[in-house]
């Protein structure tokens, strides 16, 4: 699972961003808080839920089942704008 | 312009237009964009060449019915020539990001030979708000562009270039200024206008700065949009169509 080429993570500041190409059929931008962009940043490679819940449960001291629930809502809205490549 | 009759392929057009300091040739298979471009026809080297296909007109349908459709509104009915010179134009704003330059939705006007540009989403009021400006400026404005002027960025000067695509009222001209502001454009009860930050424009700005479908031009558009957003004094003007709205944003922008 990674993110699809025609979505770029771009750097503004200290926040990430996720900006669609002009083909990719969303026209929005994704402003990510601290915990969308680390999984954006997990998704700019191949990788899978358990390795991103790896990393966020390294990252901060969260309970498993928070960050479970909390990379499944963002990974519900990626897919909803057609970011993800499964 | 020249008619190529002479190839084995369907006969087509061909020319060169000097558009934002590039040489740029165009090859199609109707006339019409040659005749919308004909102020920037220049002579030369292109630094690129758009050539145009038939799938290209097709995929161009595809779009502007994609796009009217996020707009809600229904599929425009335009001929295959006025859907290539939309497409041919589309093929320059993919490459010109490689030239340090973007297409920007957006009204541009040069006032006293400082460029000033007004974005917002279609229907707000960017070209009644320069309409204003014109009336209340006489001689010293003068349209760039009412539509999707050009931004050509360095890391010490932005310019504004008019471009042969000035929108449905085919306001503009062949000049190029330095800019002096960019102003986000809402329509509001009162006159108001705020500088903002660049995180405040950022979305804006992404918004309407062309985005190309590659994504290595995209990367190359956000680092100009970046620079653009670091050395221009960004606004957010809420307004009305009186003619002070005019004079409240000329006043806090012209610096």
């Amino acid at each position: 699972m990674k993110l699809k080429r025609s979505f770029l993570v771009h750097q503004d500041g200290e926040q990430k961003l996720l900006v669609p190409t002009g083909e990719a059929g969303f026209s929005g931008l994704v402003r990510c808080n601290a915990s969308a962009g680390l999984i954006v940043s997990c998704l700019e490679h191949e990788t899978t839920e358990a390795e991103i819940l790896a990393r966020m449960t390294a990252e901060w001291d969260i309970p498993a089942e928070t960050a479970k629930r909390d990379l499944e809502r963002i990974l519900g809205e990626l897919r909803q704008i057609g970011a993800i490549d499964e | 312009m020249v008619q190529d009759i002479s190839g084995g392929a369907a006969a087509g057009f061909s020319g060169t237009y000097r558009i934002a300091g590039r040489l740029i040739g165009v090859s199609s298979l109707f006339g019409t964009v040659h005749a919308y471009c004909r102020d920037y026809a220049a002579e030369g080297i292109p630094d690129f060449t758009v050539t145009v296909t038939p799938e290209d007109i097709i995929r161009e349908k595809e779009k502007t019915d994609a796009e009217y459709r996020r707009e809600g509104l229904p599929p425009p009915s335009f001929p295959a020539d006025l859907l290539e010179t939309t497409a041919v134009y589309r093929r320059i704003a993919e490459r010109m990001p490689d030239y340090g330059t973007v297409v920007f939705h957006g009204s541009a006007i040069a006032a006293d030979g400082r460029g000033y540009l007004f974005t917002a989403k279609s229907g707000t009021g960017k070209s009644t708000h320069t309409r204003l400006w014109r009336s209340m400026l006489g001689d010293r404005a003068v349209m760039i562009n009412d539509d999707k002027p050009m931004l050509r960025i360095t890391e010490h000067a932005v310019n504004v270039c008019g471009t042969p695509y000035t929108g449905k009222h085919r306001l503009g001209c062949n000049l190029t200024v330095p800019l002096q502001a960019l102003c986000l454009l809402t329509r509001g009860e009162t006159n108001c206008i705020e500088r903002i930050t660049k995180q405040q424009a950022y979305p804006m700005l992404l918004q309407q700065v062309y985005r190309p479908q590659d994504p290595r031009m995209l990367q190359k558009t956000l680092r100009l949009i970046d620079l653009l957003a670091g050395q221009t004094a960004l606004y957010r003007l809420a307004c009305n169509t009186d003619p002070a709205a005019a004079e409240i944003a000329y006043a806090a922008m012209k610096g």
